[in-house]
């Protein structure tokens, strides 16, 4: 049986990818944050077939290709990063990637490179589309608005905290409640990182904010926040809801003035500090099913700070949405 | 002249009425931190009357706020107009207020979860700040108890499980 092993930073990308799989490829899935646990697992002997994301922290892409070269660790590489420019094409090539696949990854072209390399059987069926996907026009039309947004956001935090914001390219999903549930379960399971959620409600449009940090990039963050006291847990706390509250903020203004209306943002809330995550969602199990789920995967020029940002829409703000859109989507 | 707009006159004076008489603290600071608005409720509380405190900066009145903490904290409000929060599980108040229930309630003195909030002028620019001042000494009171109420049965628990050994 084939390992493949994902290798990506963010949470929902490695999901993503996992989906686009083949669904009657019979392989073993394995997943790694960055590039160092890719090559862990590569020593294991895991991941004849490897997705490989260019932007990490502790070990990107590029480095991974490189300490693979150098230890002589076999693997088909199949490059998918949001990373667009032509040079990262050629220099992956370069490195011995086998292809490059544009963020966000769709299963025809993940399952057309596959075929391409003979990684799986050429079989003639057409790609199943899958319902619960969201219409293409439509996911295009919610990454302009979050990518206008981003722009506008990443010039205000360039601006007041001195950094250059790495712009993430949004990932655009309509996720299920267990999706959901995986997600927060990793948050608890893992102390490296800490969560915060916060509720945003405007007129016929309701959701909630899920920011998520990785804790090493605590001591970087106090340095961008100007905060010279010593970080104990009570500043950590403090600095995870500052940190979170400037990212929301921007990031829900400048998708506000884009659909016209304004968000009242609730109190944040810490997760898992206080509250058993699984019982969190459980209780909620009955009233939702699936939710629209923007992804940004941030980084900051120069230092070692990652986090991700997942705005969470119900599925009853999607029809104000879509309506509030609706002049964008015509010919 | 002065009859112009009788009507604007009498919505504003009851709009004032209602910011005096809500039952959250409401505070309008400007970019130096001097006190603008000081509302009925922070006046009952803090015994301190809106003449008194009235362009005074924040730091004058309660020394113990740090300069340098609280500025770091508006300043995306002044900048970015987004949102600044601050809950009563990180600093369980920024006023010190007595308890608003003095005989029944449990706990010495009032829990604050805060908002700060920017305020856009005529021309859209920030000069001043609001801050929202909500007492949650019950939900604090609550979870306070609940979480000794955990403690106490898992020590319950670990009693037992060496009584049984």
């Amino acid at each position: 049986m084939y390992s493949v092993l994902i290798c990506d930073d963010s949470m929902v990308a490695r999901k993503q990818v996992a989906k686009c799989l083949p669904p009657d490829w019979e392989v073993a899935v394995h997943f790694a944050k960055h590039g160092q646990e890719a090559i862990t697992a590569l020593e294991q002997g895991k991941g004849q077939v490897m997705f490989l994301d260019l932007n990490m922290p502790i070990m990107d892409g590029y480095e991974t290709l490189k300490t693979m070269g150098k230890k002589g660790l076999q693997s088909n590489v199949i490059v998918i990063s949001g990373d667009i420019q032509p040079e990262a094409h050629e220099r992956v090539k370069a490195l011995g990637a086998l292809e490059f696949i544009e963020k966000p990854v769709k299963p025809e072209t993940l399952q057309e490179v596959l075929r391409k390399h003979q990684l799986v059987e050429l079989e003639e069926e057409e790609a199943e589309l899958d319902e619960s996907a969201l219409p293409t026009d439509i996911r295009d039309c919610y990454q302009e608005i979050t990518n206008i947004a981003m722009g506008q956001a990443g010039d205000a935090l360039a601006r007041i905290l001195n950094v250059f914001v790495k712009l993430p390219i949004p990932n655009v999903n309509l996720i299920e409640v267990s999706e959901l549930h995986m997600m927060l379960q990793d948050i608890q399971h893992k102390d490296s990182v800490s969560g915060i959620c916060q509720g945003f409600i405007g007129p016929g449009i309701s959701g909630e904010a899920l920011f998520i940090l990785s804790d090493s990039s605590f001591g970087d963050v106090a340095k961008i926040l100007d905060i010279n006291e010593e970080v104990d847990d009570q500043v950590q706390l403090e600095m995870l809801m500052d940190a979170a509250n400037i990212l929301i903020g921007t990031c829900l203004r400048g998708l506000a003035n884009q659909l016209d209306l304004y968000f009242s943002q609730g109190h944040p809330v810490v997760l898992g500090q206080h509250r058993n995550i699984a019982e969190l969602i459980k209780s909620n199990k009955n009233k939702w099913r699936r939710t629209l789920a923007i992804e940004l995967s941030y980084g900051l020029e120069g230092y070692n700070v990652q986090c991700d940002l997942v705005l969470m829409f119900t599925e009853e703000s999607m029809n104000v949405m879509n309506y509030k859109l609706s002049h964008l989507l015509e010919d | 002249m002065a009859n112009e707009h009788p009507d604007d006159m009498a919505e504003f004076h009851w709009m004032m009425d209602m910011v005096q008489t809500v039952d959250v603290g409401i505070v309008v600071l400007d970019r130096e931190f001097k006190i603008k608005i000081w509302n009925g409720f922070m006046e009952s509380h803090s015994g301190m009357l809106p003449s008194q405190v009235r362009d005074k900066t924040l730091f004058e009145l309660y020394p113990d706020v740090s300069q340098a903490w609280f500025s770091r904290k508006a300043r995306p409000v002044f900048e970015l107009r987004t949102r600044a929060f601050m809950t009563w599980e990180q600093r369980p108040y920024l006023f010190k207020f007595p308890s608003y229930r003095p005989i029944t309630g449990s706990e010495d003195f009032m829990y604050q979860n805060i908002t700060l909030s920017a305020l856009a002028s005529a021309t859209g620019t920030v000069e001043n700040i609001c801050m929202m001042i909500y007492d949650v000494t019950d939900i604090a009171a609550h979870k306070n108890q609940l979480e000794a109420l955990q403690v106490q049965v898992s020590e319950n628990k670990e009693i037992q499980a060496t009584q049984n050994h």
